[in-house]
């Protein structure tokens, strides 16, 4: 089985052999910050089965002992790792088949929360062309990287 | 109003809004999910006169021909997204310094809504003491920039 994922802008792309490991969401402080969002969805990947097929991730230590994974030129969050642990644990939403994970296991780093995170799913909900018109769409053209890999990008 | 001030984790990009919060919300669709890693982005609108960089210069990555997303180019946190022509910025609510004063009341793109959303919320839950022995803990220390100026 063979999966791939990388960056918004596709500088940094990535080819893994084999299935994933434990799919769970982290709500630490230290994943809403670097994340910039709600926490973190990560899923277990083994180090070795993981190739970087186009470009290099820069790294921040967010701890002593932790690295996180990140494309230097637009800011995607990629990965966190422990030293010493064989295995990354991958930013779910950088799959370009976030749902290949199968069923997440659980929450944790619970204890950091955000309140108004349980009522998300009832929240009015929204269809993009609910408000944006045809001819915003049009002018609204992704530059974003494929969900597939790319001979040549741009 | 209150200042609210926020940045990257690494803390070498910081920002503060001097201004009322406007429109917070999460944003489903397919480009929010791949420029924050995520199912989904948080963020929160202010008027840009009373938004302002206060430190550090972010990296721009042009997500579609009108759009601009800024995030840290030393640790990568997203940090803000705006249109060119608009007199508005939002923020990313977890890069806030109190990211628990900002309560979305909207869902936007949910086209793209992945099936794994609907379910977040009623996964079982623990916190970190409960699965990180303390001798464990201790090692993680930290180099996060702290969540004030």
């Amino acid at each position: 089985m063979t999966h791939s994922g990388g960056c918004q802008c596709g500088k940094v792309r990535y080819r893994i052999e084999g299935g994933f490991g434990n799919a769970s969401i982290c709500h630490c402080r230290m994943c809403q910050k670097a994340f910039g969002s709600w926490g973190a969805p990560l899923v277990g990947v083994i180090a070795a089965n993981l190739a970087w097929t186009r470009g290099q991730p820069a790294e921040f230590r967010s701890s002593v002992t932790v690295a996180r994974g990140f494309c230097a030129a637009c800011g995607t969050p990629l990965y966190m790792r422990d030293d010493g642990d064989p295995n990354y644990d991958l930013a779910i939403g950088t799959l370009d088949d976030p749902e290949a994970v199968g069923a997440l296991t659980q929450q944790v780093g619970i204890e950091s929360k955000l309140s108004w995170f349980d009522a998300m799913p009832g929240l009015p909900a929204l269809r993009t062309t609910d408000y944006c018109s045809p001819a915003d769409m049009e002018r609204y053209t992704s530059l974003q990287h494929p969900d597939h890999d790319t001979e040549h990008w741009p | 109003m209150t200042r609210k001030t926020g940045g990257c984790q690494c803390g070498r990009v910081r920002y503060e809004i001097t201004g009322s919060f406007e429109n917070p919300h999460i944003c489903h669709c397919r480009m929010c999910q791949k420029a924050f890693g995520n199912y989904f982005a948080a963020l929160v609108g202010a008027k840009k006169a009373e938004f302002k960089w206060t430190k550090g210069e972010p990296g721009v990555f042009r997500s579609s021909a009108v759009v601009e997303r800024r995030f840290c180019r030393d640790c990568g946190t997203p940090l803000s997204f705006a249109y060119g022509h608009s007199d508005r910025i939002a923020v990313s609510i977890g890069s806030l310094d109190d990211p628990y004063s900002v309560t979305p009341a909207h869902q936007f793109g949910t086209e793209s809504k992945l099936p794994a959303f609907a379910l977040l919320h009623v996964l079982p839950g623990s916190r970190t003491e409960d699965d990180v022995p303390p001798e464990h803990l201790a090692k993680l220390k930290s180099l996060q920039h702290p969540d004030r100026e």
